[in-house]
């Protein structure tokens, strides 16, 4: 009697964005390597992560444009245990929050800096990497 | 003027279950099991809660209470979806419930397999605030609480010197409180050196700095005052109680202050509910998902100021016999992870003289807070009636 050939569990796919109505654009900017965000088509004001209404002045209209790519460190945790198994094999990762030069703040992984040379107000640039044909995500590195 | 909820609503009866890794029993029958303890150590009978609100998500509806318990006649069901803020942010709910006489008792229950059953990053999907966390920040590798609040954790000590040492010392005069309770999951000594030798999980956060994955149910019946002064325990009064939200409470990333909880909006709501600041205040039951998490929150309090919660933990201040004792219990660090109705439930005990070895002399009046979601913030004060 021949053995049942031992199951190889599937490797864990990598989280991705899905993407709402009003996110939509900022992915599409992404995938066409465009830094994109929301601007208020009344005051002109910009808003992260996407909404319906401009918290400022309640207008429903906005426009994305593309913005400024630079950016100085605000905080960031360096991340040693994979609560998602994707990315065990890449850990331990630094995810670096970054007040952008937008006047947004974007949370990205970091790439290229040593963890010792990290401190708050240290210029990155935001850059982007594709990981299928349909999503990019940013990704920071030095400026 | 006198705020209409100061001290008109009471905790009349406490209840929890053992604290555990390693459970049979469902979320629904751990809450069951810590409601009717609850509703014996008040001297009510269970057909007679008219009020219940359970933890969501946590296994259990308002209705399982109906069909278990027998209530004759459910005037009150609430969900209250603040992660880790709910239970506190539930007797701000309760207690409008009794005060106004919709409800004559109200009932709040968790009950968690959080180690047998479904661990911490299956149920975050279950949260409605963390959709936003998961569309922008999961793709990036980010999703988990202890990755999230890490990043403010580094900001603080970045910015104001707060050290390891001193995130460790929380995390060591918390378990050497659990180990005076008894019903706890962590009973053994816990060292400094213990604490740094643990593995980083998300820089700062060590292992030890995270709260537990566990089992266990806890449940609090909330009743009027006039009502519970005649029941069977020692009066305890909510004297001041507020939920409040951080602005962008959906994404720590675009708060303006990643260091602002909600906390920053109900502690001075409540301590003016109930006439009191933070002199007052003779023990704590702080939030403690994570030992970053209490420093915050004491500097938001008032006990500090910003920047000081790490020097203010150390020689002793927040341990049993030092100046403002901490989650005497044991905390979600050190004894159980119920979401905090643990912390509820040992402020009571203090304020009745119940709390045994850990009990804190001359506790009159006690504070409690609940942390959560993406930084909700919650708080009660409790007093012992004179």
């Amino acid at each position: 009697m021949s053995q049942a050939p031992i199951p190889v569990a599937p490797a864990p796919e990598r989280p991705l964005p899905t993407p709402t109505r009003e996110s939509q654009p900022y992915w599409d900017g992404m995938r066409e390597g465009r830094f994109l965000l929301q601007y208020c088509s009344s005051c002109g004001k910009v808003r992260h992560y996407p909404r319906p209404v401009c918290p400022h002045c309640f207008s429903m209209e906005s426009e994305f444009k593309e913005a400024p790519l630079g950016g100085t460190l605000h905080a960031w945790t360096v991340c040693h245990h994979p609560f998602n198994f994707f990315f065990k094999a890449s850990a331990p990762y630094i995810v670096a929050l970054v007040d952008m030069d937008a006047g947004v703040r974007v949370n990205a992984q970091l790439h290229g800096i040593p963890e010792g040379e990290l401190k708050i107000g240290r210029r990155v640039k935001l850059g982007f990497e594709p990981v299928n044909k349909e999503v990019t995500l940013p990704v920071f590195v030095a400026e | 003027m006198v705020h209409p909820l100061r001290d008109k609503a009471a905790v009349s009866g406490i209840g929890e279950t053992a604290y555990t890794r390693g459970t049979t029993k469902s979320g629904l029958a751990l809450q069951l099991e810590a409601s009717l303890k609850a509703l014996d150590d008040a001297g009510i009978d269970p057909r007679d809660v008219d009020g219940v609100i359970p933890y969501f998500p946590g296994g259990a509806i308002a209705e399982d209470f109906i069909a278990n318990l027998g209530l004759k006649d459910l005037t009150l069901s609430a969900f209250i979806p603040m992660g880790g803020a709910t239970c506190v942010a539930a007797i701000q709910m309760a207690a409008m419930a009794v005060t106004t006489g919709v409800c004559k008792h109200v009932l709040i229950s968790v009950g968690r397999t959080g180690y047998s059953g479904s661990r911490v990053s299956t149920r975050l999907q279950q949260f409605p605030v963390f959709a936003q966390a998961a569309e922008f920040e999961a793709p990036i590798g980010m999703f988990a609480p202890a990755q999230l609040y890490a990043q403010g954790a580094r900001r603080h000590m970045e910015l104001y010197g707060t050290t390891a040492r001193q995130l460790a010392e929380v995390a060591v005069v918390t378990r050497q409180h659990a180990i005076l309770n008894g019903n706890v999951v962590m009973n053994k000594p816990l060292t400094v050196e213990d604490h740094h030798a643990s593995r980083m999980i998300s820089d700062p956060f060590r292992l030890f700095d995270c709260s537990l994955e566990s089992d266990g149910g806890a449940a609090v019946i909330v009743s009027a005052t006039d009502r519970a002064k005649d029941l069977r325990k020692p009066l305890v009064t909510i004297a001041g109680v507020a939920e409040g939200h951080p602005d962008s409470p959906a994404s720590i990333a675009q708060r303006p202050d990643i260091l602002e909880f909600g906390l920053v909006k109900s502690a001075p709501r409540a301590y003016a509910m109930a006439g009191v600041g933070p002199k007052d205040i003779d023990v704590a039951e702080i939030y403690d998902c994570f030992t970053f998490t209490v420093i915050r929150q004491l500097e938001i309090l008032g006990f500090c100021k910003t920047g000081e919660g790490g020097p203010f933990v150390m020689d002793g201040r927040i341990a049993l016999g030092g100046e403002l004792p901490i989650n005497t219990h044991g905390g979600l660090l050190s004894q159980g992870h119920v979401v905090g109705l643990n912390h509820v439930i040992e402020l009571t005990r203090q304020l009745r003289g119940e709390a045994g070895k850990a009990q804190v002399k001359k506790a009159e009046t006690g504070l409690v807070t609940g942390y959560g979601d993406m930084g909700d913030g919650s708080i009660a004060i409790l007093r012992r009636a004179a």
